[in-house]
């Protein structure tokens, strides 16, 4: 039964996206610095700049909420909310990255670079979790939104090492892996979409960024990333092409998911059934051993 | 116990909006918010054309997303199904509202009139400053449904438990009532007519039911 | 929402009447004094057709009663130039000023005596929504009438562009100002453009739901998937004006190619004029001694008077008559012998021997075999035979009902429709019985639209008593009074209180452009125009021409809501009470126009539920001091006396009446109409004052189904509808024809023509072709488009399209916000969803938003509701199309009963891209 009434959801909008691409980054630089320095602390500068991304895409979100003086109640319901867990992970991943970044305690430094790849995966199950917007709440946007995470990470990390002049060789080698992951994970989340009841808008806007996105975005700085390994002369040159292209791509592909791929589900009328329907209680039965019970939100809120 | 649903019957509704006003009169929803309207719909190819008119809003899902996606806990359930929002809790993230695979969410972040900045007398006796910049969508009249109860009025037989709209509905296309109990109005209803809920398979349990005619559906499928 | 439920909440009880639809009760809620909600009035459940629910009109009152842009105090005009592109000039003045302007005018008016030279009224009233203002007004109509003869021939478009041909011949034949299924019971329903489910109401939608959801079978032709076609169990997308050519065929298939005995025979025989044998001349033949028309009696095989006892008359067939008489026109009078004469239903028969469905078919783009199963299907369900007994009286009951819309009954194929669908419930017995086709009121019949039951009596040639206008030699009107000349051009309007409004309003309109009635002077325009709640400027035709009329006027004075297009010209402008500031007491129940058929009747006060806002002011309390400042206060009294406040306060076993010499305030008089009325229900046992009325809101006594229906009285007199064949129509054309002629009128000889007993099928298509090309020198060939309006159940008409949730709602339901336009023909013609396009008839052209929509005939484009405003305020900026300033006037579109069409033929382009 075709469904109608898809149009461009408005209650998300560039800003929210910024917080995709910019906190995505940011947790997979913090991910990935922490590797690459592991067990000493990253350079400040690049520990600093991963904190950034992920505070400015925070900022983004609190610009968009609409009782920003109320932003603390995002910690009310860790039990089932991603958006919840976002934040506490993220809230739990500043200080620890900070006392890594500054005070070279290697446990730090490894709990910070997984705490960014369990904000990396809070923001895929965000998206996910989201049962109104078809291209969101496909499953694949998972494995999508860490594979390009871990590309942008990456890659900037590359970037930054090679202002630094303290690149490290092992990152032009994982690159290309990640970018084949991510390949692979935007194929299958499209063809996955397709096959499911995504609006015609949805996919379209999807398959107009389809070519540049696999070319440009994955294939051309795969292929500068072997050439860059096989050439020691332009290594650094390409290597740093082939990071800007995965950076930008992956912002623009999640930015176009989030701003303009996002058409809502859509009304439609169901399947005809006959006679008393088997009906499921209210969830909220279970005695839901999540909610907090009254005295606490009110105090919570004061 | 109890769940609360409303029904729907497309073989009556006749696209009138008068339970699209009736809600904006009850709730003194915003310029433009609709917790209740009703859709106009069209399949086919002239001249084998089907024309249909919906309503939608809240279909107070058993199982609803709105809520599990919450981060404040503002969006909740009442153990009569009916889905809530607590307004002083909400830090109107949106999150619910494209989690909702139903379109009923609304938020509204400056005051906004009929007629532009000022407020009529009318709205202005009406104006809820706690709605600005939260989440807003249908509440089942909630606040009827337990003032009536409180009187030992049944929702969905006596006008003053039952929604606005449903009162209000011209055609008598809406019908609301207790699910679980086996020989309520709506329990009859679905047990007497062919039906269907909207997205079922998206696994929300919606509390809404849509009447439909079995031949109608057949033309429109064949129009598809 | 909590917070506003503990401060003091009142409900109060009130009455809608925004639409033809009503009265419908609603309770508004009040919040410390400020009106906030409204909501159905349950304490109607069960008694009221839609169980004192209300539709969405009366939600938008709480705007319209503080709506921002309404007028607040009386305003004069500074700018003496009248023009649409002319600033008025409005300046605020005291109420005691805008009334001694007015009250000047018109005792300067009667000095110099109330009709002006040509004999016509020098103060005119104007008010529209189809009269539904007059449930507005208080005691306004009193002064009116305390003032003597008012010309009321200046439309705003209703009447002639409603159901005009219906109001005329439904009248004559069952008094039926308007026709309604018995939805209740009807099984089986063919539509051809009545629009129900938009326009019918709050009962008119409920009482078709519960008829689906019981399985009644809709048939919906209409050009385009209308709201009602939605719901229908068919839609046909008929040719836009072909239906005539579809009713007579299925006149064909019952007459022709189905066995007269499957056909209601006794009531044919009974009921019906089908006997009366027909003469050479084309009138009865009658009884040389008693003048009584004469019928076949098969008994003894010889042709007798009609109201001979014991006969048994034959419906169809060709006989041979020893002697009898005809009498036409002006006592005319030939007397036969030995002649063949065939029945009334023979003529009726022959007359349509050539329109098989094929034929149709051709004409209409509908198969021949769908109209044939509708036929049968139609004839299947109409139950011949069977009857139903209410309380203790057996009645025929017949299930199934033929109904037009407005589109298909004004204008030249009126009287085909009309006669055709009446005919095919005549043919089944399907009329004013259970199940069958009821009228709803009476306005030409009598003046008693609460009970057309008591103007049910017997006249000439066994019929029902009906009076025209007259037009023989004696008693023709030469000097018509009204503009529209009603009372010497179209004798079908009549005699009653209402007689005015069913004149040619199209034709008062082009007489004053001096474009029609060329032999005769052009009027002047009235000397004091007041207008009321209507909006001519916007709702009427080819508004260019009237705007610039209106600009002639030397006097307008205009209650007045908000500006708006016809006020525009005013020269002052007062704002009266509106809907929920003000009192009225209302008849409700027993059965109004449309479906609002009860099974009890009684009154019910529409009261304010606030004060009035601003300085406006109830219309009663002008009304008084209007008669006193003309010295009008005794008539005026009188008048009220006399009942013109809904019943007369004076009555059996009461007097309620005003002291006349008094003057005497709104309260007091409405007070006086609450006991007359309280009393004259409960027979004095219950009488109540104005105040029980405001706590109470309404009271009622029962009002049996059996009133719903004719049938029982015409039994009891033993009665005859006026069908087939039209003598005394056609003898008044021949008449009405020769009186013109001696005066050497030959400008009406169109609409002279249509004077025929039984209605001539015409091409409309090839008519509507040959007219524009003669009247506007233009190929018809390059206007391929019919333009049709449709009702929107969230508008009534203009009036609420200030009414920003109104607005709101209605833009839920398709094309409110522009033109509908067929997609397939859209891509055709490179117009995508969106494209603003021209579109251009003979005489005008606008510009619109094109909505594609797959539910509407390629050649068919659909501008809904009524829009095109350029003043009144919030509607204006909506920019949205009307398409009334597209559809030309003219003295050749209006029709033999002086309707005319509401819509135009046009072409469109592509003005620009989304
Ligand atoms: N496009 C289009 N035009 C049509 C028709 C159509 O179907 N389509 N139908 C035709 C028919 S059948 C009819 S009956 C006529 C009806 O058309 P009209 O008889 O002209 O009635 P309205 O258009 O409702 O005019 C109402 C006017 O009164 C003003 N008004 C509203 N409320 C109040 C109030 O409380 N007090 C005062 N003083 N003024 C008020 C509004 O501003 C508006 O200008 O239209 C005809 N014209
Ligand atoms: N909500 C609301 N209700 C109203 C009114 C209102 O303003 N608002 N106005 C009242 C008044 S005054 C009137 S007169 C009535 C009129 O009410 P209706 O006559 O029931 O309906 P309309 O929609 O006005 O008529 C236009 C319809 O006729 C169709 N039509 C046009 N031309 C043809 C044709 O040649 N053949 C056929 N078969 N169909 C055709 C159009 O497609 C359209 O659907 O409504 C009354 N009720
Ligand atoms: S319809 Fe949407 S808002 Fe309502 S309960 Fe379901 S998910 Fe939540
Ligand atoms: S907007 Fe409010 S209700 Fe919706 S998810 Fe955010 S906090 Fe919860
Ligand atoms: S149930 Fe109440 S809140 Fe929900 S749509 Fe109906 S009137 Fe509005
Ligand atoms: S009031 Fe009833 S008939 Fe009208 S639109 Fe709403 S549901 Fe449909
Ligand atoms: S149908 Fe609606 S607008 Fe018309 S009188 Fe009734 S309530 Fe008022
Ligand atoms: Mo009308």
């Amino acid at each position: 039964m075709n469904s109608f009434g898809n149009e461009l959801q408005t209650s998300w909008d560039w800003r929210a996206a910024g917080n995709f691409m910019f906190g995505g980054a940011g947790a997979a630089l913090v991910l990935m610095a922490a590797a690459a320095s592991y067990p000493n602390s990253p350079h400040w500068l690049v520990g600093l700049s991963s904190l950034a991304l992920i505070g400015l895409g925070l900022l983004l979100v609190w610009l968009e909420i609409g009782r920003p003086w109320r932003a603390l109640h995002v910690f009310f319901h860790p039990q089932t909310s991603w958006m919840t867990r976002e934040g506490s992970v993220g809230t739990v991943l500043f200080p620890l990255a900070l006392m890594g970044i500054f005070m070279k305690i290697p446990a730090l430094i490894a709990l910070a670079g997984l705490l960014g790849l369990a904000y990396l995966y809070c923001q895929g199950r965000i998206l996910k979790a989201t049962r109104g917007i078809p291209a969101w709440r496909e499953p694949g946007i998972v494995p999508l939104i860490i594979a390009t995470g871990l590309c942008e990470g990456t890659g900037l990390l590359i970037l930054m090492l090679a202002a630094l002049k303290q690149q490290q060789q092992w990152l032009l080698f994982i690159l290309p892996a990640f970018i084949a992951f991510r390949a692979a994970s935007w194929l299958t989340y499209k063809t996955k979409l397709a096959a499911s009841k995504a609006p015609p808008k949805t996919l379209a806007i999807l398959d107009g960024i389809h070519p540049l996105t696999l070319w440009g975005g994955n294939v051309v700085p795969f292929v500068l990333l072997i050439a860059a390994s096989l050439l020691p002369g332009a290594t650094s040159l390409l290597a740093g092409i082939a990071a800007a292209l995965a950076v930008l791509s992956g912002w623009w592909m999640k930015f176009t998911i989030v701003a303009r791929a996002a058409q809502v589900q859509g009304y439609a009328v169901g399947k005809l059934q006959k006679g008393r329907p088997n009906i499921k209680p209210p969830v909220r039965r279970q005695k839901d051993k999540f909610v907090f019970d009254r005295e606490y939100k009110r105090l919570a809120q004061d | 116990m109890t769940r609360y649903v409303m029904i729907a019957d497309l073989n009556r509704c006749v696209g009138c909006q008068t339970c699209t006003a009736a809600c904006k009169h009850t709730n003194a929803t915003a310029p433009g918010v609709q917790w209740r309207k009703v859709l106009d719909v069209e399949w086919g190819e002239y001249p084998d054309v089907e024309r249909l008119f919906m309503p939608v809003g809240c279909q107070h899902c058993a199982d609803p997303p709105c809520m599990h996606v919450c981060p404040s806990t503002a969006t909740g359930q009442r153990e009569d199904g009916i889905v809530t929002i607590d307004y002083e809790l909400c830090i109107g993230c949106s999150y619910c509202t494209v989690a909702c695979p139903y379109q009923a969410r609304y938020k509204v972040d400056k005051a906004e009139f009929a007629y532009g900045e000022t407020p009529m007398e009318s709205e202005a006796k009406l104006f809820d400053e706690k709605r600005l910049g939260v989440a807003q969508k249908c509440t089942f009249c909630a606040d009827r449904v337990d003032a009536g109860v409180e009187q030992g009025l049944t929702p969905g037989l006596d006008a003053a438990a039952t929604p606005a709209c449903v009162n209000a509905c011209i055609a008598d296309a809406l019908s609301f009532g207790d699910i679980e109990d086996e020989n309520s109005n709506v329990s009859e209803l679905l047990a007497e007519n062919t039906w269907f809920q909207m997205h079922a398979e998206l696994g929300t349990e919606p509390g809404f039911y849509y009447l439909w005619d079995q031949e109608v559906a057949a033309e429109v499928a064949a129009n598809e | 929402m909590s917070a506003v439920l503990k401060e003091k909440v009142k409900k109060v009880s009130t009455y809608c009447y925004q639409c033809v639809n009503g009265p419908d009760l609603l309770t508004v809620e009040v919040v410390d004094g400020v009106a906030t909600r409204v909501e159905p009035n349950f304490d109607l459940r069960g008694e009221h057709p839609a169980d004192g629910k209300v539709c969405v009109k009366p939600f938008g009152l709480v705007q319209k009663l503080y709506n921002p842009h309404r007028i607040k105090r009386p305003m004069k005009r500074t700018n003496p130039k009248k023009g649409r592109h002319e600033d008025p000039g409005w300046v605020e003045i005291s109420w005691d000023e805008a009334l001694d302007i007015c009250a000047a005018k018109m005792n300067a008016a009667r000095q110099k005596g109330v009709q002006d030279e040509n004999g016509n009224p020098r103060l005119a009233f104007t008010t529209g929504g189809a009269a539904t203002p007059f449930k507005y007004m208080g005691s306004f109509p009193a002064l009116l009438f305390a003032w003597g003869p008012f010309d009321q021939s200046l439309g705003a478009g209703g009447t002639v562009k409603c159901y005009h041909t219906e109001h005329m011949f439904g009248e004559l034949w069952h008094r039926a100002f308007t026709i309604l299924p018995d939805t209740p019971r009807c099984e089986y329903l063919i539509s051809f453009g009545n629009n129900i489910d938009a326009s019918g109401g709050v009962t008119g939608v409920r009482r078709h739901a519960d008829a689906r959801k019981r399985g009644m079978k809709r048939i919906q032709f209409e050009p385009h998937l209308s709201v009602t076609g939605a719901n229908a169990t068919e839609w046909i997308p008929i040719k836009t004006k072909t239906d005539s050519a579809v009713l007579f065929s299925m006149l064909h298939v019952l007459l022709h190619e189905t066995a007269l005995d499957k056909l209601d025979v006794a009531f044919l025989r009974e009921r019906t004029a089908s006997p009366y044998l027909v003469g050479p001349n084309g009138f009865y033949l009658r009884d040389p001694k008693s003048k009584a028309p004469l019928l076949w009696d098969k008994r003894t095989q010889q042709a007798v008077a009609y109201n001979t006892p014991g006969t048994e008359p034959a419906i169809v067939g060709t006989f041979f008559v020893e002697a009898a008489i005809e009498i036409g026109a002006d006592e005319e009078c030939w007397a036969h012998e030995k002649i063949e004469a065939a029945t009334g239903l023979e003529k009726a028969r022959q007359l349509i021997a050539e329109c098989t469905p094929e034929w149709a078919a051709e004409i209409a783009d509908v198969p021949a075999a769908t109209i044939r199963r509708i036929t049968n299907e139609y004839l299947a369900h109409a139950h011949i035979g069977e009857t139903e007994t209410i309380n203790g009286r057996e009645i025929p009951f017949r299930p199934v009902c033929t109904v037009l819309g407005k589109s298909v009954n004004n204008g030249w194929g009126g009287y085909e429709c009309v006669w055709a669908h009446t005919m095919l419930q005549v043919l089944v017995g399907a009329l004013e019985v259970s199940g069958g086709m009821l009228g709803s009121t009476t306005h030409l019949a009598g003046d008693t639209d609460w009970d057309r039951l008591s103007t049910v009596e017997a006249g000439e040639d066994g019929f029902m008593r009906h009076t025209f206008t007259p037009t023989s030699k004696a008693e023709w009107n030469k000097a018509p009074i009204n503009r529209h000349a009603n009372d010497a051009l179209t004798p079908m309007s009549g005699t009653s209180m209402g007689q005015q409004l069913f004149g040619s309003t199209t034709l008062a309109w082009l007489r004053l452009q001096e474009r029609a009635a060329a032999s005769w002077p052009k009027p002047n325009p009235p000397d004091i125009w007041f207008v009321y709640k209507c909006n001519p400027a916007i709702s009427f035709s080819e508004l260019d021409k009237m705007n610039d009329v209106m600009a002639t006027f030397p006097f307008i004075a205009a209650f007045a809501y908000t500006f708006d297009e016809t006020n525009h010209y005013a020269d002052v402008i007062m704002p009266e009470a509106t809907d929920l500031e003000s009192d009225q007491l209302l008849r409700i129940g027993g059965g109004h126009y449309f479906e609002n058929h009860w099974e009890s009747e009684g009154w019910a006060l529409r009261q304010a539920v606030v004060p009035p806002q601003h300085e406006a002011k109830d219309f009663s309390w002008i009304a008084n001091e209007l008669a006193r400042r003309t010295g009008l206060l005794e008539a005026y009294n009188a008048v009220i006396n006399g009942g013109a406040c809904g019943i007369p306060l004076q009555g059996e076993g009461y007097d309620y009446a005003l002291d006349l010499t008094q003057e005497h305030s709104q309260e007091e008089v409405w007070d006086a109409v609450c006991k007359a009325a309280s009393h004259d229900l409960s027979g004095g046992k219950e009488v109540h004052d104005l105040q029980w009325f405001r706590d109470n809101g309404f009271k009622t006594r029962p009002y049996s189904r059996l009133n719903w229906y004719l049938h029982p009285l015409m039994e009891d007199n033993n009665l005859r509808y006026e069908l087939p064949y039209q003598e005394r129509y056609f003898r008044m054309g021949q008449e009405l024809a020769k009186r013109l002629h001696e005066t050497d009128v030959h400008w009406w000889d169109r609409q002279l023509a249509e004077y025929t007993p039984l209605p001539r099928w015409h091409d409309l298509n090839k008519l509507w072709d040959e007219l524009i090309e003669k009247n506007h020198k233009v190929r018809a060939a390059d206007y391929p488009f019919w333009l049709l309006t449709g009702r929107s159940m969230q508008y009534a008409w203009g009036a609420n399209v200030g009414i920003q949730m109104m607005k709101e709602v209605a833009d839920n339901v398709f094309g409110h916000d522009g033109i509908i336009v067929n997609t397939g023909k859209a891509r055709e013609m490179g117009i995508s969803d969106g494209d603003v396009i021209e579109v251009t008839s003979p005489v005008a052209s606008t510009r619109g938003i094109a909505r594609l929509r797959q539910g509407v005939r390629p050649d068919v484009l659909i501008m809904l509701a009524q829009f095109g405003q350029w003043k009144t305020p919030y509607a204006k900026d909506l920019q949205r199309t009307g398409l009334n300033a597209l559809v030309p006037m003219n003295q050749d579109y209006i029709d033999g009963g002086g309707a005319s069409i509401d819509g135009t033929k046009v072409y469109i382009t592509k003005a620009e891209a989304a």
